[in-house]
């Protein structure tokens, strides 16, 4: 007889990743990869290679902390 | 199929319970909101409740009356009223109220078992008992749940094998080499490797000798009036700064064949670090944490329940074999204790 258990594979976010998380964790995850330690640099690369902000616009240190903040809470 | 023997040895029958006097972790602290809940922990049937306030309260699932569960009734604060005759019982397991009888003797009679709770970490503990205890040992966590200096998220898990298998799997780092070879933090180190143990305060070390933060190259057992595991396993250059991360792990028994794991994923991080990193978790990293358990899940799951007693260890596993050796003298000191040896 099987046991009913419990095996949720997501715990820690209350919903499906949007499709500009998605894109914003490969840039991050590609920066890290090739090296990248710092803010300043993380923040570059993204701005070469990877989403723009959530209205379009360049990411700063400033803004990018802050997100992180909210999604990372 | 498992094929279940029945031993009537009593250390046997203990440690297959769960050993006493121990906090364990019963379940995420979301488990219990505004309902009672009813959990099989360390062979008990346990009624969990919030009262007002959110304090989380832990009786035994039965009523002392007739032994109806508790957990069906009603909450009222700190007592639950029992749905079959409106018997009400207290948080410290005394009946306050016998609406049929008032005044009969079961009134003010402490005859439920209460458990002491502590809430913590993002989960639930109990301190296992199978009498009333008036204050419970102080709780400890390692550094990596209790230090700012840390973030951590708690993965939690049911197995339907024995929890010792469970224990046992973190006790043996070798497995990484090759049951995870294909994952994505445990490709690299020496896929042969001489142990040692290492004595600390709290417990023991098994550790690679020669081989540190390239896979997962030691295990640790502590025991803080708790037992816990703890290990580290290095990430790969796409997890970013913040170095390798941890888990603490913790195994409590449901019943012969069930058991629930939790594993505490912590990273030393802070500021922009800690916040990425919580992102990655929550969007990519926790789902490739999720296919290595699961990889243990499924070995675990397919082992007899009675493999463990047709073994031939080697080198690799002095580490189980001692914590094995461990767990054996504890539940002997435990009955000698109780006078039922
Ligand atoms: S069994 Fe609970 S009140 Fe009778
Ligand atoms: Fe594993």
């Amino acid at each position: 007889m099987a046991v009913e258990r419990y095996l949720e594979p997501h715990q820690a976010r209350q919903r499906p990743a949007t499709l500009f998380e998605d894109l914003l964790g490969d840039a991050i995850e590609r920066a890290f990869g090739e090296g990248v330690q710092t803010l300043p640099e993380l923040v570059a690369y993204i701005n070469r290679s990877g989403p723009a902000g959530e209205n379009g616009e360049a990411w700063t240190e400033p803004s990018f902390a802050a997100l992180m903040q909210r999604l990372g809470h | 199929m498992h094929v279940q023997t029945i031993s009537i040895n009593p250390v046997d029958r203990l440690l297959s319970k769960g050993l006493q006097n121990l906090w364990y972790p019963v379940c995420p602290s979301d488990f219990v909101q505004d309902k009672p809940v009813s959990l099989r922990r360390f062979g008990y049937k346990i009624a969990l409740w919030r009262d007002a306030a959110g304090q989380v309260h832990a009786l035994e699932d039965h009523c002392p009356h007739r032994g109806a569960p508790l957990s069906q009734g009603v909450i009222l604060g700190d007592r639950l009223a029992c749905p079959y005759h409106g018997v009400e019982v207290r948080c410290d397991g005394t009946v306050t109220k016998v609406p049929g009888s008032p005044g009969c003797k079961l009134e003010g009679a402490r005859a439920a078992l209460d458990f002491h709770v502590h809430e913590a970490h993002g989960a639930i503990f109990l301190f296992n008992s199978d009498t009333h205890v008036d204050a419970p040992p102080a709780f400890r966590m390692p550094e990596e749940l209790t230090s700012p200096e840390y973030s951590n998220f708690l993965c939690y898990a049911e197995w339907r094998t024995d929890y010792r298998y469970a224990i046992d799997n973190v006790m043996d780092p070798m497995h990484g080499t090759f049951l995870h070879k294909q994952s994505h933090s445990m490709a690299d180190g020496d896929s042969k490797a001489t142990f040692q143990v290492r004595e600390t305060d709290l417990g023991f070390v098994f550790e690679k000798a020669g081989q540190r933060g390239v896979n997962f190259d030691w295990t640790e057992w502590g025991e803080t009036d708790m037992h816990w595991m703890r290990l580290e396993i290095p990430y790969p250059k796409t997890g970013g700064p913040g170095g390798n991360f941890a888990i603490i792990a913790c195994v409590t028994p449901i019943s012969p064949e069930l058991c629930a794991v939790f594993f505490w994923r912590c990273r030393r991080v802070q500021g922009w670090m800690r916040d990425t990193w919580r992102f990655l978790y929550r969007n990519r990293l926790e789902a490739r944490h999720w296919t290595v358990l699961e990889q243990d899940r499924v070995m675990m799951e397919q082992m007899e329940l009675d493999a463990n007693e047709r073994e031939n260890l080697y080198q690799h596993d002095i580490g189980l074999v001692r914590l094995r050796r461990r767990l054996r003298r504890l539940a002997e000191e435990q009955l000698e204790g109780s006078g039922a040896a």
